[in-house]
């Protein structure tokens, strides 16, 4: 496979997933600032999702429909889901004859919904719900249309690489966030909406309500995020995934490079892998996920150099 | 007889060759399936399935982008939903006019670049070809596989008010549009369920695999499979879409100048798993951007070095490089007599009287009857350049006279011909706009091939006769009759 092809891949499986995470964080933060009867802020969303500095965030962070206009049709927000479906689609255009028509259409489609520009005026005055609703849909729309159609071949192995390697770094990321607001603000500890609102918006409310029968503790959402399995969103799932769709790019031309990455990837599975909730607690919260999002973004960097660096 | 409402109310233009309405104001037998089935439909199905169309073209992102104040605009190429339609004589008439011209023009072709017979003959001037600027030096002597230049042209016919087919143009470069023809029939698929196989229209698929053939057969190394890639500008480029269909159809390789390196004078893409030789390039990009260190020097577009490898033989380019002085407008006057020359035939296909302002008399002629001439320039392409002489300001003409002036040998004129109309479905009624044709031909090691179809286009604007897209023009599904 051309290594511009497997960038494209891994590219646009990595918007796509992108998209998906932004969507649902945004619409269970929206569902939430309802649900409030203090000022709700989209200060930490706004500041690591949209990166923007505190000056900015502050203009923007009580103002909900302001918020969502400028993460979903934000023309000069990097990360709006108008300019990520635009890149995943640029992306998806120059491989067109690798992915199915299916698939293409499926992503055209996606494209013109959030293009449309009475997506715009709807999400200043319908409800946001509703809308950010028929966007999530698309995105399950690919998946699925990726499931069915895709050929289980090198290409779908540089998707899932992309996809797996985005999600931990969403989950690394909204943890993070969540848990980074309690150091200021420590009544959240105690808050069970607030922890609702973090499993909901990763998609594993279910799941926690049938694993922990003693309501809502900052330990176990930690340990479902981060060490849980069975949970689609948690990191050590995601980091399996990457190692397993990995592994499957291995072939005789390429044996250096292949060893270099298998190596990272590994050591990072373990050092997930091999942890407990108590040592993590030990280790300090955020050096753990900072430590985790540095190794995420290496392996990112890393087939850069050794699968893409030719493009 | 009794004809249906929408035919009714049908205007033709006078002194136009009209596909649908014929002599004694009946409509032609090989429309009339058409008709009885639209006269059917109320003007409000048909609308539906205009839209439906369009929603098609949409979806299945069909579109070019046109860039303004820095953001993408989507757009589709407009389509008309009424098919042009051609008679089986007509088609074999068509067909074994293409056939002749392109193999005398094949031959010009393999003569211009070696041993030049038809400049000592007498039969070209050699400022003709010597003054043309894509006739490439670096093509001299330089051995092409099975002797095969023009792999892949389109012929722009047109049709003057008695109906007889002209060549306006032969396209041997890069044509394009071929796209169009395959999905504009899967459109008609859609918006007609049962209307093609009743009228008995012959099927367009098998272009792809026509064209896969061809190209496999050109391969310079006797492997089992070779690589073949389609070489294309990117995903900026308007055609792109066709270059993704194609790759597609044909199950090969799209690359960008980027992805293709040459070494010791071989061709090899970057894959994830190292180096792959190349042994076929379908290439969509101009020869003037094909290889920076032979062409423009500034070209991102193309691959440092491929000259090297395609004249080692090393690798297989299609279309040959150096075409376009085959194409040239001023050269396109002489092909009459190279089928003359080279098939010792009479010409099948007519072409439409030329005259060359680089020459005096010619020129004079031209600036005196400048109200029923086209002024075009010779290496101008997309309908840009164009002066029409009928629809000009005085202005506009004293402006063109000087351009031409500075430098005649860039220029030609032809007399202004009707080109033929057909009916187009416009606000709930038929009204007929003016068409051309472009056939697409396949030259392959056994011969030429030209899928019974093509691409019509269609000015839209009504009076207008440019077809071009970039001038307002749309494109038809092309039906040949069995």
């Amino acid at each position: 496979m051309l290594s511009r092809v497997a960038a494209s891949f891994y590219w646009l499986s990595r918007y796509i997933e992108r998209s998906d995470g932004i969507l649902r964080m945004l619409k269970i933060n929206y569902a939430s600032s309802q649900d409030t009867i203090q000022e709700f802020t989209w200060e930490p969303v706004v500041r690591i999702f949209a990166g923007l500095d505190d000056e900015e965030a502050q203009t923007l962070e009580n103002d909900t429909r302001a918020v969502l206009k400028y993460m979903v049709t934000g023309k000069t927000n990097p990360n709006s889901i108008l300019n990520i479906i635009t890149h995943a689609r640029e992306n998806a255009r120059s491989v067109q004859e690798h992915i199915t028509k299916d698939l293409w259409q499926c992503l055209n489609e996606y494209y013109h919904a959030v293009k449309d520009s009475r997506l715009e005026r709807a999400l200043q005055r319908e409800d946001p719900i509703g809308i950010l609703d028929v966007l999530i849909k698309q995105v399950m729309l690919y998946y699925g249309t990726v499931e069915i159609t895709m050929e289980r071949g090198e290409g779908r192995s540089f998707m899932n690489i992309g996809k797996y390697l985005e999600r931990a770094i969403q989950s690394v990321d909204i943890l993070d966030m969540k848990f980074v607001s309690i150091n200021d603000n420590p009544d959240l500890l105690t808050d069970t909406s607030y922890w609702k609102h973090l499993l909901l918006s990763l998609g594993g409310y279910e799941l926690y309500l049938k694993t922990y029968r003693e309501g809502f503790e900052a330990e176990n959402v930690l340990e479902q995020v981060v060490l849980n399995n069975d949970f689609p969103r948690s990191v050590i799932y995601s980091v399996n995934n990457i190692q397993r769709y990995f592994d499957r790019l291995k072939n005789d031309n390429n044996l250096e490079n292949f060893r270099e990455m298998s190596f990272q990837i590994g050591r990072l599975q373990s050092r997930i892998k091999y942890n407990s909730v108590r040592s993590i607690r030990q280790e300090g919260l955020h050096t753990f996920l900072t430590q985790i999002r540095g190794e995420l973004y290496g392996i990112g960097n890393a087939m850069n150099e050794y699968y893409f660096a030719n493009s | 007889m009794e004809e249906s409402a929408y035919f009714n109310k049908y205007n033709p233009i006078n002194g136009v060759w009209d596909e649908m309405y014929g002599e004694n104001s009946n409509v032609r037998d090989h429309y009339r399936k058409v008709i009885d089935y639209i006269s059917r439909e109320s003007a409000d199905d048909l609308n539906k399935k205009e839209d439906l169309a369009k929603r098609l073209f949409m979806s299945q992102g069909i579109t070019f982008t046109v860039y303004n104040s820095g953001e993408g605009i989507e757009k589709i190429f407009p389509f008309d939903i009424i098919p042009r339609i051609i008679t089986a004589q007509e088609w074999a008439f068509v067909e074994r006019g293409i056939k002749q011209r392109l193999t005398a023009l094949n031959l010009f072709l393999k003569d211009v670049y070696s041993n030049q017979f038809i400049i000592k003959d007498g039969i070209i001037p050699i400022e003709v070809i010597y003054s043309c600027p894509h006739f490439l030096r670096e093509m001299y002597n330089l051995q092409v596989p099975h002797d095969i230049y023009i792999h892949i042209s389109g012929i722009d016919l047109i049709r003057d008010y008695d109906g007889t087919f002209y060549v306006l143009e032969d396209n041997l470069r890069t044509p394009s549009g071929v796209s169009y023809m395959l999905e504009n029939r899967e459109i008609t698929k859609r918006l007609f369920p049962d209307l093609l196989p009743q009228c008995g229209v012959r099927s367009v698929t098998e272009y792809p695999s026509i064209l896969y053939k061809n190209l496999l057969a050109l391969s310079p190394r006797q492997i089992h499979n070779p690589t073949i890639v389609l070489l294309s500008p990117g995903i900026y480029n308007s055609a792109y879409f066709e270059h993704t269909t194609l790759a597609r159809l044909m199950g090969v390789e799209l690359v960008e100048g980027r992805d293709l390196v040459v070494n010791n004078h071989k061709v090899y893409m970057k894959t994830t798993t190292g180096l792959q030789q190349v042994d076929v390039i379908y290439r969509r990009v101009d020869d003037d951007y094909l290889d920076p260190l032979v062409f423009n020097p500034s070209s991102m577009l193309g691959v440092a070095g491929i000259m090297g490898a395609y004249r080692k033989g090393n690798v297989a380019i299609v279309n040959a490089i150096g075409n376009g002085v085959a194409d040239d407008k001023a050269v396109y006057a002489y092909v009459p007599d190279m089928i003359k020359y080279y098939l010792n035939e009479e010409p099948i296909l007519k072409n439409v009287p030329t005259y060359q302002l680089g020459n005096r008399d010619e020129r004079e002629h031209v600036f005196g009857n400048i109200n029923k001439m086209v002024v075009k320039r010779t290496n101008g392409s997309g309908g840009y350049g164009m002066l029409m002489g009928h629809a000009s300001t005085e202005q506009e003409i004293e402006d063109y006279k000087q351009e031409i002036i500075k430098n005649p040998r860039d220029f030609i004129a032809q007399p202004t011909i009707n080109l033929s109309a057909a009916p187009c479905y416009m606000q709930g009624e038929l009204t007929p706009r003016r068409i051309d044709l472009r056939p697409y031909a396949l030259f392959g090691p056994s011969g030429i091939e030209i899928v019974p179809g093509g691409l019509t286009r269609v000015a839209l604007k009504e009076g207008s006769l440019v077809v071009n897209s970039s001038q307002g023009g749309g494109s038809k599904d092309t039906w040949v009759l069995a």
